[in-house]
Order: structure tokens, then C-alpha cells, then sequence
């Protein structure tokens, strides 16, 4: 990644948009602490964390829900949701953190005793971000959240996201798809090869030339 | 008739040999399967664990197994310390570095053996060690049935303690995905360590254990680290069942061995069985 | 095949002066005790040298190095007893180690990575059991087997076995040296850093590593009989100890795995250590396994390694 510059305020949603190999991934990584900048610095509720160990950063409120969602196979629904809030300051929450992932997503709550690679390609994907919301995070991103799904399921993530957002949360995600992004954002970055090439409202980038031209093909 | 019940006692005896194994192989099984690496110098800790209970037993004069209240903390401290300080940074520089530095921890582990109680045989000879128990045509000693006993008992506790707890289910989750389990806010070195700790903990019982059952020397640690390594890839990572199961069938193919080939044999027939374990089966029956 | 050899030219004469006065030590009267460190040198340098060409060059951590010195030991120790001269006993002992990685090369090619590394462990110990029950020859000492003295060496001399070890250590550099400027060199860097990939580039894996790991027991054979000769007798409990483990891993990892020169600085350091600590015989290998443990952890690319870095 070459030159990235972001902001994202509280109570925002903003996406990310970009085709494969752009560095969105690369960007959310850093963000929850995997890679580390050479350069430059990261600042999350006016700390600079760019040194931090990935659990650190954990507890001060960043969760990621990584690409492909990555649940524990041998462990059972419960026991996913439960090790989601490991950090010290989920953990009280966290009988009523799991009802309310519940409410979300009914489905779990009936499959709370399978083992988690049972389950099928979207509830995997539920279940990924009911883990990640057990930490109590402030801010959520979510790295191509609707990879592999049906539109249908995708319909039902997005809709738990915007409930989400009306708890408070903070959202950033990054998507392939550009129409669901603008749809679902107030903000938008989208990137190319490492570098942030267009940002702003998306009621403006809709109206852009390029995206219209670039994107809207394919 | 009369074979069947020729063959009562190595069987019996084998299976709760097969007891002894288990615990043996439990730590070994543990950091393999959460870490990823093969502490080969595991058995030399168990050993470590043997000499403990005999310091407990000739110097201090308390009795070895209730020395394993002082004991127990006292090697996971051991464990954590070793992979927090050194193992874990042998990760960094590569796999093999691992494998090299559990070699130096088994010399050195070896060489202070030697050192401090001689290359003499020991054994922790308790008023019970010695005595056995007969049940019709089965003639056992009784610490061979303390040894599966216990294997069963600190197995259960270990199950639970991997269920129940949130470190429990923290390691179950970084021996599933490292990355993943970082992103829970876990701290996966701390994991490594507390598991290692754990490993080393067991080792402890097991060298207390394999003292009363035994006579052992510096040197012993090979023979044991060599059936446990058996153990462990028949029983399947991350199967505490498993690795009862395996620990009883190299058990028997001891006793058995020894039972049809001769006293002399008995080694032989297990070391063969874990070479054929370790060339046919990667991945073992129980495990993922 | 095309093997070009252009550094060879350069270090050449100094490199020849060394050799020369290497060999004219036991005839120029030096302290005998100075003759059995080079003798040890030699041999360690051989057997350093095998295992950076399975560990450092073809992925391969063979824990097993004792099983082949052993054998060949043994091999040889015995067929003195039916009046055979020990340098054939050397060769043939050396063929029946090569032999035996044959043999255990199927199973143990079978086990991926660091099973192989295991199953390599378990090997000497089950080789030292056969022979502490076995008595191929002789009467059987309490116990089966134990150990054997070699005939008939008594009118060998001191200086006829150093020069064996000394041609056995050039002839492994150059081993070396030769492989690894060939197309088997660079197929085994190949495997050494991906197994999968070597592969599908061609790379014929199983044959390349069997190659090594033949070539590799034969020499490694050489050394350890070459060993026994000069020592007198062998016995199972020394013959397949890990011993000869601490002394190959510690020149290894001290010089620097996978450069060719590593060795050779391991294994002066190894000898030196040696002399040093001789005194103390009972603390020097618990501070071997210090040391190794310190090197892996502070300078693991060795002194070849940090050579290297400084350097460049």
C-alpha cells in the first residue's frame, strides 16, 4: 500500500471500494493490528495504535471480521459467540451482548449446539459477525462481508448492519460490489492498486464519471 | 481356556500401563496440537517430574504423589517461563529453531540429571509401590492401577477446563485458527505460554507416576518421549480420548510383545509400532 | 551436468599449503595430543558437513546421523573378528549404512516434515537396543551383546588413520562443494524451500532426497568407522548415542546451516569448545546445551550468517 489516507467519524458508515488486489484488505489488516505501517500512523479515539498487538487493539473497541469470516470449525455456535467477548471488558456484558446477537440471528440461537463447521455458507457468515459484535466493539470493519453469498443472505447481513448502526456502532466495510456499497454507506473511499484515487459522499460519487464508466459496467 | 487366561495378566497390565502412557503423551499431545510444535524434550521433563517426587520422597520425606500440590505450580511456572522466554521466540526465526532449541532444553535437562543424582537407577519406593493386588488368574501391581486411575481423572479435569473456562476455549481456538483467535483479543503468545505451562504440569504428574511405577535414570526420558510420540500421532491432535486409546494399544503391544517374544523384546515391539504409526498415519485416527 | 568450479582456483595454494602441513603433523613429532583434536576435527567435520546436506540443503532435519556411525562401526568392529582388514571393513560398513537409509528411507520419506524429524529420533535408539540384546559373533556378554574390540588394529598406526580421517574430511568438502555447484545442488535448494513448488517445476523430489540421504549415511559411515578403528572397540550405548547429535547440530548451527563454509567454522569452534572444556567433563554438555540454545536465539544464522550481514 502506497498512499491511504482515511478518516471515518463515529456513527458513520463508510465503505471501501475497490476490485481484488487494490489493498483493502491490506488496509483493514492494519487497521486491527495483523500488519504493522512502515509509515505513517493510525489514531483511534485519539490514540495512535499503529504499534499495537492485534488484541490490544481488540480491547479498545476495534473488531474485524475477516475476509471468509473465519469461525472456529471444532467449536460449537455458543462457544464461538462466547470466546468472541474474551476481552476483559466484554466479558460482563456478555450474556446480554449474546441475546441480543440472538435477536439478530435467530438461527443461532437453534444452532447453538452444532459444532460451527455444520453450518452453512451464510450462517457461517451470521455467525462471524454475531462474534465479532460480542466484543462490544465501537468500531466494525468488515472485510468483503458478502463474498460467496446469496443475494438474499447478503439482503439479511446489510439489514442487521444498518440495526447495528442505529446501537451506535461505527462501520467501515469493504465490498467488490460497488451498487450494495453506495446503497449502504454515507461515505465512500475507493482504491486502486494501493492508492485512494476518489473519496467523498456517495451521493457525489454516484454522479462521477468514472465510477459511473469504471464500475457500473461490470 | 488356559491360554485365555495366560494372557489375563499382560492384558490387564497392559491396558493400565497403557494408562501411564497417556498421561505421559497428554502434555505432548496438548502443545502439539495448540502450538504446533514437537517438544521433544517432554520426556526429559517428565523425568524432571520423577526426580522432583524422589527429592520429595528422600530428602523432604513426604510422600510423592501429595508432593504434587508444590509440584504442579511449580513446573507449569517452569513450562510457561521456558516457552514464553525461549520458545517463543524461537518462533520467529523458524520452525526448525524450535525443534533445535527443545533439543538443547532436552541436553541440558539430561546432563544436569547426570550431574546432581548420578547415572544411577532411581526409583520412588513408597510403602505402596511394591504392593499388588490378585483378582482369579490376574496378578497386578497395584500402582499400575493408580496409573490409568489418575490418567482418567486428570483427563476429565483437563476436558473440563478446555470446556468450561474462557482460557479453555481461548486455546481451543488458537490451536484452530491463530489469526482468528487474535482478532477475539486474544493474547496468542500468552495462550502458547499458559498451554505450555499446562504441558509441563502434566509432565509433573506423569514423571510422579512413571517413578512409582519404574525405575528410571537421566537417560530415560528418550525411551519415553519415543512411545509417547507413538501416542500422540495414533491417538489424533486435540483428542483426549484419543490419546487414552492410543496410550492403551502401545500399552498392550508391550506387554504383549513382551508376553510372546520375551522380557528382552517388549521395547522393540513398541519402538517398531511407532515407526509403523508415524509412517502410516499423519494424521492419526481420532483427529481433525 | 556442467559443474563450473571458479572459486576453487582462487583459495586454492593457501588451501593446499594447510592441507600439506596438515599432513605432515605426525611426522614432524607434534604432541600426540594435538593429533587426536585434528583427528577429532576431521571426523566432526565430516559428519557437520552430511547433515548441512540434508538439514541446510534438502529440507531434510535427520535426527538419526548416530544410526549410519554406529552401523558402520559395528559393521566393520565385526567383520575384524572373521579376520577381515579394517579398511575393508570401513568401505563395506559404510555400504551397509548407505544400505540402510535405502531401507528406511521408505517409511521415512513417507512422514512430512517434522515427522520425519521424529521418526529419524526413534531410529539409533531402536538400533542401540538391537545391539545391546544381539551378539553376531563372539561369546555373548551378560546381557546379549555390549560391546567388541577391533582386531587386529594394534599394529595399525596413529598416523595412517589420521591421514584416513584427513582424506575422508577433504573429500567431504569436496562432496559438497561439487553437488552444490551442480544441477542436484540446485534441485535440493529447490526442495529445501518448498517442496510443492520444486515439484511442479520438475524436480524429481523423492529421488533427489533419497540422494542426499544416501549419500549423506555413506560418508556419515566413513567417518564413524573410521572412528571406531582409531578408538579400538565399540560398544551400542556411546556407538548410537545423541551425542554425536550435540556435536553435528552445534557445529552446524555455530558455523551457520546451508553455506558451505559454516561447517567448517562450526567445527573448529566445536574442537576448540572441546579442548576448553575437557577439564570438565561433567558441566561441559550441559553448557552445550546452553550454548545452542543461545546461538539459536541470538545468532541463529551462525557465524557464516552474521558474516554475511556484515558484509553486505
Amino acid at each position: 500500500m502506497w498512499d491511504v489516507s482515511l478518516s471515518v467519524n463515529s456513527g458513520e458508515i463508510v465503505a471501501i471500494i475497490g476490485a481484488n488486489g487494490s489493498g483493502k484488505s491490506t488496509l483493514l489488516n492494519t487497521i486491527s493490528g495483523l500488519m504493522h505501517p512502515a509509515q505513517g500512523s493510525i489514531e483511534f479515539a485519539g490514540n495512535d495504535i499503529s504499534v499495537l498487538e492485534p488484541f490490544h487493539i481488540v480491547d479498545l473497541g476495534i473488531a474485524l471480521l475477516p475476509e471468509g469470516g473465519r469461525i472456529f470449525p471444532d467449536l460449537t455456535v455458543l462457544e464461538n459467540l462466547k470466546i468472541g467477548s474474551y476481552n476483559r471488558k466484554a466479558r460482563s456484558e456478555s450474556s446480554h451482548n449474546l441475546q441480543r446477537v440472538y435477536q439478530l440471528f435467530p438461527v443461532l440461537k437453534t444452532k447453538e449446539a452444532q459444532l460451527a463447521k455444520t453450518l452453512s455458507g451464510g450462517e457461517k457468515q451470521m455467525l462471524a459477525l454475531g462474534r465479532s459484535l460480542m466484543s462490544d466493539p465501537k468500531l466494525i470493519l468488515l472485510d468483503e462481508m458478502s463474498l460467496g453469498l446469496a443475494p438474499l443472505l447478503v439482503n439479511d447481513l446489510y439489514r442487521a448492519l444498518r440495526e447495528i448502526r442505529e446501537r451506535g456502532l461505527t462501520i467501515l466495510f469493504v465490498e467488490q460490489n460497488v451498487r450494495r456499497s453506495l446503497t449502504e454507506a454515507d461515505r465512500a473511499y475507493i482504491m486502486e492498486t494501493g492508492r485512494i484515487v476518489l473519496s467523498g459522499n456517495v451521493d457525489d460519487l454516484r454522479e462521477e464519471e468514472k465510477v459511473k464508466k469504471a464500475y457500473f459496467g461490470t | 481356556m488356559s491360554l485365555l487366561s495366560d494372557l489375563a495378566t499382560p492384558i490387564v497390565m497392559g491396558i493400565l500401563l497403557g494408562g501411564l502412557y497417556s498421561i505421559i503423551a497428554l502434555g505432548l499431545s496438548l502443545v502439539f496440537g495448540v502450538v504446533k510444535e514437537i517438544n521433544i524434550a517432554h520426556g526429559d521433563l517428565v523425568i524432571l517430574g520423577s526426580y522432583f517426587g524422589f527429592v520429595a520422597l528422600t530428602i523432604v520425606g513426604i510422600d510423592p504423589i501429595l508432593s504434587l500440590i508444590i509440584g504442579i505450580p511449580l513446573f507449569f511456572g517452569i513450562g510457561f517461563a521456558i516457552q514464553k522466554y525461549l520458545l517463543n521466540r524461537a518462533f520467529r526465526i523458524s520452525m526448525d529453531a524450535t525443534l533445535i532449541i527443545a533439543f538443547g532444553i532436552s541436553i541440558i535437562l539430561q546432563n544436569t540429571f547426570q550431574l546432581v543424582w548420578t547415572p544411577l537407577s532411581r526409583g520412588l519406593t513408597t510403602s505402596y509401590a511394591l504392593a499388588s493386588f490378585s483378582a482369579g488368574p490376574i496378578y497386578v501391581p497395584l500402582v499400575y492401577l493408580l496409573d490409568l486411575i489418575v490418567a482418567i481423572l486428570v483427563m476429565f479435569f483437563l476436558r473440563e477446563l478446555l470446556r468450561r473456562t474462557y482460557m479453555g476455549i481461548a486455546i481451543r481456538s488458537a490451536a484452530q485458527d491463530r489469526m482468528a483467535a487474535q482478532l477475539m483479543g486474544i493474547n496468542t503468545n500468552r495462550v502458547y505460554a499458559l498451554t505450555f505451562g499446562i504441558s509441563t504440569a502434566l509432565a509433573a504428574v506423569a514423571g510422579v507416576f512413571l517413578g512409582l511405577t519404574f525405575p528410571f535414570t537421566p537417560v530415560s526420558g528418550m525411551s519415553f518421549l519415543i512411545i509417547a510420540l507413538g501416542v500422540v500421532v495414533l491417538g489424533g491432535l486435540g483428542s483426549i480420548a484419543g490419546t487414552l486409546v492410543a496410550g492403551i494399544a502401545f500399552g498392550l503391544a508391550q506387554t504383549l510383545g513382551g508376553y510372546f517374544f520375551g522380557v528382552a523384546a517388549q521395547m522393540l515391539v513398541a519402538y517398531t509400532m511407532v515407526l509403523v504409526v508415524l509412517a502410516v498415519i499423519p494424521r492419526g485416527i481420532f483427529g481433525r | 551436468m556442467k559443474v563450473t568450479m571458479p572459486r576453487l582456483h582462487k583459495g586454492l595454494t593457501p588451501l593446499i599449503g594447510v592441507i600439506v602441513v596438515l599432513a605432515l603433523f605426525p611426522v614432524i613429532g607434534v604432541p600426540r595430543l594435538w593429533l587426536l583434536y585434528l583427528f577429532l576435527f576431521f571426523i566432526y567435520l565430516v559428519l557437520a558437513n552430511m547433515w548441512n546436506l540434508l538439514a541446510g540443503y534438502s529440507g531434510l532435519i535427520s535426527l538419526c546421523p548416530a544410526a549410519f556411525i554406529g552401523l558402520a562401526g559395528y559393521t566393520m568392529a565385526i567383520l575384524t573378528w572373521f579376520g577381515w582388514p579394517y579398511y575393508i571393513g570401513i568401505i563395506l560398513g559404510s555400504i551397509v549404512a548407505a544400505l540402510f537409509a535405502v531401507l528406511i528411507s521408505v517409511p521415512a520419506f513417507r512422514m512430512k516434515g517434522i515427522y520425519f524429524a521424529i521418526g529419524t529420533l526413534v531410529v539409533p535408539e531402536i538400533l542401540r537396543y538391537v545391539f545391546t540384546i544381539w551378539a553376531p559373533v563372539g561369546k555373548p556378554v551378560y546381557g546379549g551383546g555390549a560391546g567388541y574390540t577391533v582386531k587386529d588394529v594394534s599394529g595399525v598406526s596413529q598416523a595412517q588413520i589420521y591421514w584416513l580421517a584427513l582424506a575422508v574430511a577433504i573429500a567431504s568438502v569436496l562432496v559438497m562443494r561439487y553437488i552444490l555447484r551442480s544441477k542436484f545442488g540446485s534441485g535440493l535448494a529447490a526442495i529445501r524451500d518448498n517442496d510443492i513448488t520444486a515439484a511442479s517445476a520438475g524436480v524429481n523430489v523423492f529421488n533427489l532426497k533419497l540422494y542426499s540421504f544416501v549419500i549423506s549415511a555413506f560418508v556419515t559411515g566413513l567417518a564413524g568407522a573410521i572412528f571406531y578403528t582409531f578408538q579400538g572397540y565399540i560398544e551400542p550405548v556411546s556407538a548410537f548415542s545423541v551425542r554425536w547429535l550435540i556435536v553435528i547440530m552445534l557445529a552446524t548451527v555455530i558455523g551457520g546451516e546451508g553455506t558451505e563454509e559454516g561447517p567448517i567454522a562450526g567445527t573448529i569452534i566445536v574442537v576448540f569448545l572441546y579442548f576448553l572444556l575437557a577439564r570438565y567433563a561433567e558441566i561441559s554438555l550441559i553448557i552445550q546445551g546452553i550454548i545452542l540454545v543461545a546461538i539459536m536465539l541470538l545468532a541463529p544464522q551462525g557465524i557464516m550468517g552474521f558474516i554475511r550481514k556484515t558484509l553486505s
